[in-house]
């Protein structure tokens, strides 16, 4: 595991609708250690994407530096595990190669990354739906399956926004409770985004309150785990 | 009443194995009312032949070899122009759908040439061609490359940017993008793309041949006009509409329920 350093992050854009540049982040530093879990809440439009997003390399930052471990960062890469809010499984892959799709990527043969992405199926209790689409699969499995091809991929740092938000409250709930099992075991770094401030509490070390694109508060967590 | 209901299921159980007669069976009526004016003698024989006749026809060409062959022509022709349409169209919608400079540019183009019918280049065709395959190969990569290169182009266009993005989180590099992601979720698009294609494709080559041809169904039709026989211009009717459910059939929908069908990403029809 890596630590993850935001430093003094700026983030502005031309607003046609305004006329004017807009600022959507302002001044925003943040230390993540190694193996910590941090979650960024706030409001629609306080700009906790747009961090994850120029964290994870797929929008560039006006001012400041955003670092991995050591490497500043350019561009997306497989050093950040993404997984998305509408989950961004490839429709045409199965669910086994979906999740082997990194590790193809470095290109490791066929039997060595199916061996792996069934072993992180497992662990989401998704080893059943292996052979299947991601349109045969209910919200929340979609979701299992992202979490897993993110981690297969073994990542220095987990970059998660809003990934619970589109599945029920009941799913929700078990799938904060899986992945407070899986972060247990593995001790990623996490940077998780979300709207829900019971749900930052229920999972994070701390909490970075963000609003109107600046950092309002930074919360630590005490609570012993397991919470509920 | 019951009795009709019965005959339905039989018929929904025979037509669920036999998927043949559940194509063939709308046609029954169809053949049915033909058969019954052209028995009815409202029409002189020689103008409204009925169904035997076209049989009849049918069988004699086919024994001469003039069917098969003629039917190997157009084939031929079309399957050399798709395929030329298809290279140049799919790479050519592709670029129209990332680039925003290739759109500006192409766009305007794109949709001034597709509103030229193909038929209205057939005079200049003639005259820098000649009455040769090379106008017709023209006229049907002409006609086909336009709805493959727009439809493509939308295609890519509708691939939602974050299964881009996962991709590269992921490690994969640009010509990985391009083979696992934008061809494979531009797929469906494609093949409306290809089958709009291959139907302006079939209209423009009948239309070359009659004008251009030295064989083919298209050249057919047109002979039998000049013989007065109208039995052979049904025949031809009939040939371009069975080949047509043949390609869709067989070769068309088969490709669709494997690929977008089957990814969720379009209903059945």
């Amino acid at each position: 595991m890596k630590s993850l350093t935001l430093r003094n992050l700026h983030k502005t854009y031309f607003d046609p609708a305004v006329g004017t540049r807009v600022t959507a982040i302002q001044d925003v530093s943040l230390e993540i250690g190694p193996g910590e879990f941090v979650a960024v809440v706030g409001p629609a439009g306080c700009g906790k994407s747009t961090i994850l997003n120029m964290v994870a390399g797929f929008l560039p930052a006006t001012r400041g530096d955003i670092i991995v471990g050591d490497r500043p960062v350019k561009g997306p890469g497989r050093d950040r595990g993404v997984v998305f809010q509408n989950f961004a499984l490839l429709p045409w892959k199965t669910v086994i190669d979906n999740v082997g799709f990194g590790l193809k990527m470095r290109g490791i043969a066929k039997p060595e990354r199916d061996r792996i992405a069934m072993e992180f199926l497992e662990l989401a209790g998704l080893s059943h739906a292996a052979e299947r689409y991601p349109n045969e699969l209910s919200g929340g499995m979609q979701q299992r399956a992202g979490v897993v091809r993110a981690l297969a991929n073994e990542p220095d740092v987990l970059l998660m926004d809003e990934p619970f938000a589109s599945v029920d409250a009941q799913t929700r709930m078990t799938l904060q409770e899986e992945l407070m099992r899986i972060w247990g075991e593995r001790r990623h770094t996490v940077l998780f985004i979300t709207h829900d401030v019971g749900e930052a509490v229920f999972l994070a070390d701390r909490v970075v309150v963000l609003s109107k694109g600046h950092v309002l508060r930074e919360i630590p967590i005490t609570i012993p785990r397991p919470r509920g | 009443m019951n009795a009709i209901l019965e005959a339905l299921d039989r018929y929904a159980h025979w037509a669920a194995r036999w998927p043949v007669l559940a194509a063939l069976a709308p046609f029954v009526p169809v053949v049915a009312l033909w058969w019954g004016v052209a028995a009815a003698g409202v029409f002189p024989r020689a103008f409204f032949p009925a169904p035997p006749d076209v049989l009849q026809s049918f069988l004699t060409l086919t024994y001469k070899g003039i069917l098969p062959a003629y039917l190997e022509d157009s084939i031929g022709r079309l399957a050399a122009g798709v395929s030329v349409g298809i290279l140049l169209g799919i790479p050519l919608g592709i670029l129209v759908g990332l680039s925003g400079v290739a759109r500006k540019a192409l766009w305007p183009v794109l949709l001034f040439f597709q509103a030229i019918g193909d038929i209205a280049w057939l005079p200049l065709l003639l005259i820098w061609f000649g009455f040769g395959l090379g106008t017709m190969t023209f006229v049907i990569v002409y006609t086909v490359i336009f709805p493959v290169v727009i439809n493509t182009a939308l295609g890519v266009r509708s691939i939602p940017p974050e299964l881009v993005r996962a991709a590269q989180s992921l490690g994969a590099p640009r010509w990985r993008i391009l083979t696992d992601v934008i061809l494979p979720g531009a797929l469906p698009n494609i093949m409306t793309g290809l089958r709009n294609g291959l139907g302006y494709g079939w209209r423009a080559l009948i239309a070359a041949e009659i004008i251009v041809g030295t064989s083919g169904i298209g050249f057919l039709m047109f002979d039998a006009r000049r013989a007065g026989s109208a039995v052979e211009i049904v025949l031809g009717m009939i040939v371009l509409g069975l080949l047509w459910y043949i390609v869709d059939a067989w070769i068309l929908a088969p490709i669709e329920r494997a690929t977008g069908q089957r990814w969720g990403l379009v209903t059945r029809a």
